[in-house]
C-alpha cells in the first residue's frame, strides 16, 4: 500500500511538472529570445544579451497606433457589456419563468457562437442597416471602431453575466424591499443596495471584459475596418516575417500579467491576514503599514523582489551596450565561416593530390599514403612535398591556405551569414 | 398570469424608470446585436454575390448558389463534388475533436487534484494563478511562441542537432504537430475550470466509502467522479469543441502550408475574394454543423444546456 501511494505521488509530480512545462515553458521560451541578438526569435545559439529589440518595438509606429485602438475599443467594450451584463443578469432573475430556459440559452449562446461567425455578422448586419438607411459607404455605421466595440461586446457581455449571476445569488433581496419600504425610490434602491453589493463583481468583470476585447483577433478581423487593434497588428506582424521585437512585447505583456495578479495576492491576502487578526475590514481597507504588511505574505515579498528586479534590469539596460559582443559573434561567425573555406580548400586539395599521385611513380604515393583525408584540420598542409605541390598550376595565384586571407573574402563571408541568420 | 401581468408587476417591482432602461438595454443586446445580425448574416448568405449599386434591384433574388458551391463545387469543375472544400471542411471537424478529447485527457488530473487537494491552501492558489497567467497573455502571442519552439531552426531542432540525434530540421509545422499542440493550448484552462468547479463539490467521503469497500483507484473515478463530474466535462467539452473547430489565429500561425482550416477558407472570401454571401453561407455552414454536433452530444451524455457556463 505504501509503495503503491509512493509511485501514486512520484507520477503525480512528474505530472505536474510536465504539464506546467507545457504551459509556461513557451511563454519563458519567448521571453528570453527577446535578449537575444539574432534577428530572427530564437533561444539557441545564445549570442549576445540585447536590449535593442525594446527599442525596435518602442519606435514602431504600428504597434503603437494598435495600442491607441485597442485601449479605445477595450474602454468602449468594458462600458457596453458591463451594462449589458448587469441588465441581462437582473433581468434573468426577473424574467417570467416559463422564459427563462430559453432567454438564457439566448444569452449564453454568443460563448459558444465561433469569433468568427459573430464577426461575420456583425458586419453584414450594420453594412446592410446602412445601406437601409442610404448613408453611403464610410458613415459612422461601417466604422471599424464601432463595429468592434459592437461586436466584442456581443459576446463579453455574456461572460460579464456569468460574474453577475454568480454574484446575485447570493444578495438577499429583503436589502432591497427594506429600503422602499422605508420609503427609497427604486433608483435609489438601486444605486444605494444592489450597486455597492455588485461592485465587486462589477470590478472583476470589467478587468476580464477588457482583458477579452484586449486579445480578441477572431472577430475583430473582420470587423476592424481601419482601425487595427494591437492584435491584428501583432497577427499581421507574425503571419509575413518576425522578428524578436514581437518577443520584447510579449514580455513586457507577460511581467505586467504576473505584476497584476501578484498585486491581487497581495491585496487578498493583506485583506484575510487582517480579517484573521479580527480587525473589521473597514479598518484593513486603505491601510498599507510596509512591515506588517511584507509580514508572513510571501506574495508581497516576490512582488517587490520582482520590483527590485525590474529597476536593476532597467539601470543595467542604461549602461550596458552590447556593440562588442554582437561584433565579437560577428568575428567568430567569420572566423567559423572561414575554417569551413578552409576545409573545403583543403579538401581540393586532397583531392588534388590523390589524382596526381595516383599519376605519378609508386614511392611518391607511399610517402602520402597515410596522410588520408579528414585527418586533422590541417591534413597535409603541412606535409614537406606539399610546398612542390604548390607550384602546380592548379590552383593559379593561390597560397597554401588558398587564399582564405585576401581582402575579398571579408565580403564573401558575410552574405551567407545574414542568411543563416 | 399572462404576459401584461407579468409586465406590470414588473414595472412595479423595478419602478418605471429603472425598468425601461434594463429592458431597452436587455433587448438592444439579445435583439439588434445577437438576434438580428445572425439572421441577415442567414438571409445574406442566401444572396447572389452582386456590386452595391444592384443590391436591392431586380437580380437581388433568393439563391441556394453558395451552398451548392460548398457541395458541388464551381460549376464545370472536374469532380463532381467539392472535394477541397468539403474535405477541410470534414479535417477541421476532426481536428477539433482530437483537440478536444486530448484537452480532457490532459486536464482531468489536473483538475482532480487541484479540486481535491483543498487542505493545502498556498501551493493550489499558486497552481490556479500559474494556470490563469498564461491565458491572459494574448492569442496571437500564444501561437508565437510555440513558432518559436517548433520552427525550423526552433528551440527543439536545434536541440535534437546540437545532441546530434537529427541531422536536418524535422519540419513540425507541415507535419500540424506545432498547430495542435498550439491550439490544445490555447483552450486548457476553459477545460480545466468547469471539471474543477464540479469536482470541487465532490463530497470526499464518497471517494473514501468507495476505497473502503475496496474499489480500485481506477474504479473510483470511473464509478463516482466522472459521473458526478460529467456537467463539468461537457461543459468544457462544449467550450474547447466550438473554440478550436472556430479558431482562426493559430491555424493563420501555426498551420502548415498543405493544410487549411475551415475558418481560414471563411476568412479569404471575405477578405482575398470578396465574396461575402458565399463567406456568410460558409460561416453558417460551420455554425450549424457545430451546434448540431454539441446538442447531440449533450443528448447522448444527458446533459442540460442550463449546466453550461457555470
Amino acid at each position: 500500500m505504501k509503495s503503491e501511494n509512493f509511485l501514486l505521488k512520484f507520477f503525480l509530480a512528474a505530472y505536474l511538472i510536465v504539464f506546467f512545462g507545457y504551459l509556461l515553458g513557451p511563454l519563458i521560451v519567448m521571453s528570453f529570445t527577446a535578449f537575444n541578438s539574432p534577428a530572427f526569435p530564437k533561444l539557441t545559439p545564445w549570442e549576445c544579451l540585447t536590449f535593442e529589440w525594446f527599442d525596435v518595438l518602442a519606435q514602431d509606429e504600428r504597434i503603437t497606433t494598435g495600442i491607441k485602438n485597442s485601449l479605445f475599443v477595450g474602454i468602449g467594450t468594458v462600458i457596453l457589456s458591463v451594462v449589458m451584463g448587469l441588465a441581462g443578469a437582473l433581468m434573468l432573475t426577473q424574467i417570467w419563468p416559463k422564459m427563462r430556459a430559453t432567454y438564457y440559452t439566448v444569452v449564453i449562446a454568443p460563448i459558444l457562437i465561433p469569433g468568427v461567425v459573430l464577426g461575420i455578422s456583425t458586419l453584414v448586419f450594420w453594412d446592410r442597416i446602412s445601406v437601409l438607411l442610404g448613408l453611403g459607404s464610410g458613415s459612422f455605421l461601417q466604422n471599424g471602431l464601432f463595429l468592434t466595440i459592437l461586436g466584442q461586446s456581443t459576446f463579453i457581455a455574456s461572460y460579464c453575466m456569468l460574474v453577475f449571476v454568480a454574484r446575485l445569488q447570493r444578495f438577499d433581496t429583503g436589502l432591497t424591499e427594506a429600503a422602499l419600504d422605508l420609503g427609497a425610490t427604486n433608483a435609489q434602491a438601486f444605486r444605494k443596495i444592489l450597486l455597492p453589493f455588485m461592485k465587486p463583481a462589477i470590478a472583476s468583470a470589467a478587468v476580464l471584459a477588457f482583458l477579452a476585447s484586449f486579445e480578441n483577433y477572431n472577430t475583430t478581423t473582420f470587423t476592424f475596418g481601419k482601425f487595427p487593434t494591437l492584435t491584428i497588428e501583432l497577427a499581421q506582424k507574425v503571419r509575413y516575417g518576425i522578428d524578436p521585437s514581437i518577443s520584447a512585447l510579449a514580455f513586457i505583456i507577460i511581467c505586467l500579467t504576473i505584476l497584476g495578479a501578484l498585486a491581487h495576492e497581495v491585496y487578498r491576502r493583506h485583506q484575510q491576514l487582517a480579517l484573521n487578526n479580527g480587525a473589521p475590514l473597514s479598518a484593513v481597507q486603505g491601510s498599507f503599514q510596509l512591515p506588517k504588511f511584507l509580514r508572513g505574505n510571501p506574495a508581497a515579498i516576490v512582488l517587490v523582489l520582482i520590483a527590485l528586479g525590474g529597476f536593476t534590469t532597467i539601470w543595467f539596460a542604461q549602461s550596458y551596450s552590447p556593440k562588442e559582443c554582437i561584433l565579437d559573434v560577428r568575428q567568430q561567425k567569420q572566423i567559423l565561416q572561414e575554417q569551413r573555406i578552409l576545409e573545403i580548400k583543403r579538401q581540393r586539395m586532397e583531392q588534388n593530390k590523390a589524382n596526381q599521385n595516383s599519376q605519378s611513380s609508386a614511392p611518391a604515393k607511399s610517402s602520402t599514403a597515410p596522410q588520408s583525408p579528414g585527418k586533422g584540420a590541417f591534413g597535409g598542409v603541412f606535409a614537406p612535398d606539399n610546398l612542390d605541390k604548390k607550384a602546380v598550376p592548379e590552383s593559379p595565384g593561390k597560397g597554401a591556405f588558398g587564399g582564405v586571407f585576401a581582402p575579398g573574402n571579408l565580403d564573401k563571408a558575410t552574405p551567407p551569414d545574414k542568411k543563416s541568420d | 398570469m399572462n404576459i401584461s401581468n407579468a409586465f406590470r408587476n414588473y414595472f412595479e417591482k423595478n419602478g418605471v424608470g429603472l425598468g425601461t432602461f434594463l429592458l431597452v438595454v436587455v433587448l438592444f443586446w439579445v435583439v439588434v446585436l445577437i438576434i438580428l445580425p445572425q439572421l441577415s448574416m442567414l438571409d445574406f448568405s442566401f444572396r447572389h454575390h452582386l456590386p452595391p449599386p444592384e443590391m436591392g434591384g431586380p437580380k437581388d433574388v433568393y439563391t441556394l448558389e453558395h451552398y451548392e458551391y460548398l457541395v458541388l463545387g464551381a460549376p464545370g469543375a472536374d469532380t463532381s463534388y467539392n472535394v477541397v472544400d468539403l474535405g477541410v471542411f470534414g479535417r477541421t471537424l476532426m481536428a477539433a475533436v482530437f483537440v478536444t478529447v486530448l484537452n480532457l485527457v490532459i486536464c482531468y488530473p489536473i483538475a482532480y487534484y487541484l479540486a481535491q487537494s483543498k487542505g493545502s491552501g498556498g501551493t493550489t492558489r499558486i497552481l490556479v494563478l500559474l494556470l490563469i497567467i498564461p491565458y491572459w497573455i494574448n492569442e496571437i502571442l500564444r501561437a508565437f511562441a510555440f513558432r518559436i519552439i517548433f520552427g525550423d531552426s526552433g528551440l527543439i531542432n536545434e536541440t535534437l542537432i546540437v545532441m546530434g540525434l537529427i541531422d536536418n530540421p524535422i519540419d513540425f509545422i507541415r507535419a500540424n504537430v506545432a498547430l495542435y499542440a498550439g491550439l490544445g493550448y490555447a483552450y486548457i484552462l476553459l477545460m480545466i475550470f468547469p471539471i474543477y468547479n464540479v469536482i470541487e463539490s465532490l463530497d470526499r467521503n464518497q471517494i473514501e466509502a468507495a476505497r473502503d469497500m475496496g474499489a480500485s483507484w481506477a474504479r473510483i473515478h470511473w464509478r463516482v467522479v466522472i459521473p458526478y463530474a460529467k456537467p463539468g466535462i461537457s461543459s468544457g467539452c462544449t467550450m474547447v469543441f466550438m473554440l478550436t473547430a472556430g479558431a482562426l489565429a493559430a491555424p493563420q500561425i501555426l498551420g502548415g502550408p498543405s493544410s487549411l482550416w475551415f475558418t481560414q477558407i471563411i476568412y479569404q472570401w471575405f477578405n482575398q475574394g470578396g465574396n461575402w454571401p458565399r463567406g456568410a453561407a460558409f460561416a453558417i455552414v460551420l455554425l450549424v454543423t457545430c451546434v448540431i454536433i454539441v446538442l447531440s452530444m449533450m443528448r447522448l451524455f444527458k446533459v442540460k444546456m442550463g449546466d453550461i457556463g457555470k
